[in-house]
């Protein structure tokens, strides 16, 4: 199997570790070799954060080189943003629309670009671009909180993860906790519907 | 995270994906150590809280102590009862220990004894980027360094039965990417521990007067030729791969090791490879050996050029005519921030005169185009936290005139605007002591900020000292109930053991006053005039004054109510507000929100801790009240 570089990235509290984890647990269950890159201490305090997936036999370092993401799971617009310089015209995107800004961008005279420009700025790097509304599909799964989940359902109906859906669905199963297992199961199809559906009328 | 329990199956041969610092708590139940202990730091914390929450189960003893030091030493001491003991600490934390562990290395221990420390390249989350392979060097203790989870776990076995053959404390040297980065582990049987030890006297070997630790200096040294015998079969010091190219060879270790390879093959580089996986001492013969068979050598290591240096000497002897590339004349590889593969590839190009098969400058250039505009993201205090109450008080009370020195913690975040609390930061404790020396030497109001746990671990003898001095400063604990940066871990304050019974609960306001400090009070930061009161008066005190902020931590009190199952209403603005922005310049509140001039609450994020309605001048927000 070819290497597979998955980088995550959003804002500290939107459950960018665990997506990771329930990433890599599904892929060691295949016998495949995989490297989960997490940082901590500053992740719930609003900070941004990123974390990488990287799958395939030679695979030892932490972290993606610049340029080589095969897919980048954007939580949040900006940090999507923030996070192209990993990505080519090769990489697949996909993003959640919920903007949260930065808090204090209104003393620094700055503001929050605007969905439009965003999109318009990542399409130039790449056309595999998926936005989808993780936070509403999360709301209807049962919680905000679950839209780590849809984002990972999201990911894996795009077909270019290397792992089964059964997989993914028992690393799951593992890793949440088991009064939330049905929330977030619905959350997991709500996603991967919404972006198969997408997805088929895009390409 | 996955449930700790994880690491508890005795189920050998199952393969888990781990987190480093998983890996060494699993090592610490394969290896049977019976003594575990800690104070929280990143990036080492998940050590010590994966062990905490089975450490009953297991039927080890977890602790979470005061400080690094004390930890040493209680492990130390069970140590030399014969039992098997880990300490785990960041970094830094080894700073504070390391009073002991110099003299310890002379006294020695009986049962294996590891100090995990763990190293921040790139100041993750780290005052600093010291590598702490030098204490290996300074103290004449062995030092191995792993790679990635299997290694982190199979070392920290093997670190133990070093330990034992030697006497000796061995320190297990891991950094960020090592311990934050989930890898494939494979288990292996777990050992049963055991905490009946037995205390042998013997004061010639353990009683470090002047008479007795001269003598001992020269044992240590012997350990030492005993231990480089160690490192000359130890499998982790090993050539990985046997290159084509025999111009050139490398040699690398940890992080640095990963990057490498994954560096030589982006530029086609099939070089021989010797990773080094105990660091400390050096396998001479073997280095010495891989040197003569290369023209040139390519040292590939993380921060300081620790291995380069000791390299060079040992070129001077078996191969003189080496050439040795790395950090120390020409820079082919930083000294500061952590490795990458892009970093390691660039130098190998420039050493190997390959050409990169990646463009990153025009990678750069077009992200420099996107990044230009886009606004930061750093992190801050959360919506909520108590710290964002206390320091609107103390900045409103104290003004732009005081001097605020702070302290490692959360609260260190009360720099960024709108609040600007915290002058100057050092080390752990450091607040109350460069207090007393401000404040001697100017005329300014000086406050001192400082964290529970802080203050438990380094700040009772700057608080003595201020008494003892009389040195008229105010102490700020800011006491939100845990040590919340690195996790929420229990501390003496807290009444809960790190085996997760109860204790009792050391009251800071309690401790102050055995101290000596006649002016200690108690404060609500979210009762805002009580607080602003309270200050104002100690202000006047002529003497060392300390007040208690004490408001639990907002993480844990979401955490709490949502356990109950507790629905939280976040704060409502009414149509009073006029758009003033005074909650916005005054809270940097991340649930408070500015769209096109007009102030509103992110439900998602508010907690409804009240703290905006209680500055709004307009009397325009609603906080639902508490059930």
């Amino acid at each position: 199997m070819e290497e597979i570089n998955i980088v995550l990235a959003g804002v500290g509290g939107q459950g960018i570790l665990l997506a990771a984890e329930i990433l890599g647990t599904a892929a060691l269950k295949e016998g495949l070799n995989v490297r989960v890159s997490e940082i901590h201490g500053m992740a719930q305090r609003g900070g941004a954060v990123i974390s990488n997936v990287r799958i395939g036999e030679k695979v030892l370092a932490p972290t993606a080189l610049e340029g080589k993401a095969d897919m980048l799971l954007g939580f949040e617009p900006l940090e999507t943003l923030r996070n192209l310089k990993f990505a080519s015209e090769k990489t697949l995107i996909l993003m959640n629309n919920e903007a949260i800004p930065p808090p204090g961008l209104t003393t620094k005279m700055m503001n929050y670009p605007s969905l439009g420009e965003i999109t318009e700025k990542i399409r130039a790097f790449t056309k595999n671009v998926v936005v989808l509304e993780a936070a509403k599909l999360a709301e209807e799964a049962g919680s905000i909180l679950t839209r780590n989940i849809v984002l990972i359902g999201g990911l894996v109906a795009t077909g270019k993860v290397p792992v089964k859906i059964e997989s993914l669905k028992e690393a799951i199963r593992e890793l949440v906790p088991a009064r939330y297992l049905d929330m977030n199961m619905k959350a997991f199809e709500l996603g991967y519907k919404y972006v198969q559906k997408k997805t088929k009328l895009a390409f | 995270m996955p449930d700790s329990h994880v690491l508890l199956k005795d189920s050998p041969g199952k393969h888990v994906l781990l987190l480093g610092n998983e890996a060494i708590a699993r090592g610490i139940l394969e290896a049977g150590i019976s003594v575990v202990t800690t104070y929280p730091g990143t990036p080492a914390s998940e050590i010590g809280d994966s062990i905490s929450a089975i450490a009953a189960e297991a039927g080890l003893y977890m602790e979470y102590s005061t400080n690094e030091i004390v930890a040493v030493e209680v492990a130390a001491g069970a140590a030399n009862c014969g039992i098997r003991a880990l300490t785990a600490m960041k970094h830094v934390g080894l700073n504070v220990a390391s009073d002991l562990v110099m003299t310890l290395a002379y006294a020695g221990v009986r049962g294996g004894f590891v100090i995990v420390t763990a190293d921040d390249p790139e100041c993750y989350s780290s005052q600093n980027e010291q590598d702490n392979r030098f204490y290996a060097l300074l103290s004449n203790l062995p030092c191995l360094e792993p790679s990635n989870s299997q290694e982190a776990k199979d070392m920290t076995i093997s670190a133990i039965e070093i330990s034992e053959k030697l006497e000796l404390p061995v320190l297990l040297r891991t950094t960020t990417r090592i311990g934050h980065t989930r890898g494939p582990v494979a288990y292996s049987r777990l050992t049963k521990p055991n905490l009946k030890g037995k205390f042998i006297r013997d004061v010639k070997r353990l009683v470090m007067i002047p008479a007795n630790s001269r003598p001992k200096h020269p044992v240590l040294l012997k350990s030492l030729e005993k231990a480089k015998e160690i490192s000359e079969k130890s499998p982790y010091n090993r050539v990985m791969h046997e290159g084509k190219n025999k111009e050139f060879g490398v040699i690398s270790s940890s992080s640095a090791y990963n990057y490498t390879v994954e560096a030589a093959d982006l530029l086609g580089l099939d070089v021989s490879i010797l990773k080094l996986g105990m660091t400390h001492p050096l396998p001479e013969k073997m280095i010495g050996k891989f040197l003569k068979r290369h023209e040139k050598i390519i040292i590939v290591e993380e921060l300081e050029p620790y291995l380069e240096m000791q390299i060079k000497a040992i070129a001077k002897d078996y191969a003189p005519n080496v050439k040795i590339y790395g950090k120390m004349n020409k820079p082919y590889f930083p000294r500061e921030g952590e490795l990458s593969t892009r970093t390691v590839a660039t130098g190998l190009a420039k050493i190997t005169s390959k050409k990169l098969p990646i463009n990153f400058r025009k990678i750069d250039e077009r992200y420099a185009e996107i990044a230009k505009d886009l606004p930061p993201r750093p992190p801050i205090l959360c919506a909520g936290c108590p710290h964002r109450a206390s320091f609107y008080v103390i900045k409103k009370v104290a003004g732009e005139k005081a001097v605020f020195p702070t302290d490692i913690g959360c609260y260190a975040l009360g720099i960024a605007p709108p609040l600007n609390v915290g002058d100057i930061m050092i080390c752990m404790g450091a607040s109350i002591g460069t207090a007393q020396g401000i404040g001697k030497v100017t005329s300014a109001d000086t406050i001192a900020i400082i964290g529970d746990s802080t203050f438990f671990h380094a700040g009772i003898p700057g608080l003595i000292n201020a008494v003892y001095n009389n040195h008229k400063i105010i102490v700020a604990v800011l006491d939100n109930l845990t040590t919340a940066m690195t996790g929420h871990q229990p501390h003496p304050g807290t009444g809960i053991t790190g085996m997760h019974n109860p204790t009792e609960k050391i009251l800071i306001e309690n401790v102050a006053e055995g101290c000596g400090v006649k002016y200690v009070k108690v404060v609500d930061p979210f009762k805002i005039k009580e607080a602003e009161a309270t200050l104002k008066e100690a202000l006047q005190y002529p003497g060392p004054s300390v007040i208690v902020f004490r408001a639990p931590c907002a993480l844990m009190v979401v955490r709490e109510r949502r356990r109950k199952g507790a629905e939280i209403v976040a704060c409502k603005i009414t149509n009073k507000c006029i758009n003033c922005m005074a909650c916005i310049k005054l809270l940097g509140c991340p649930a408070l929100i500015v769209e096109e001039g007009t102030v509103s609450i992110n439900e998602t994020l508010c907690v409804a801790c009240g703290l905006c309605a209680s500055v709004c001048p307009y009397d325009a927000i609603e906080c639902p009240e508490e059930d």
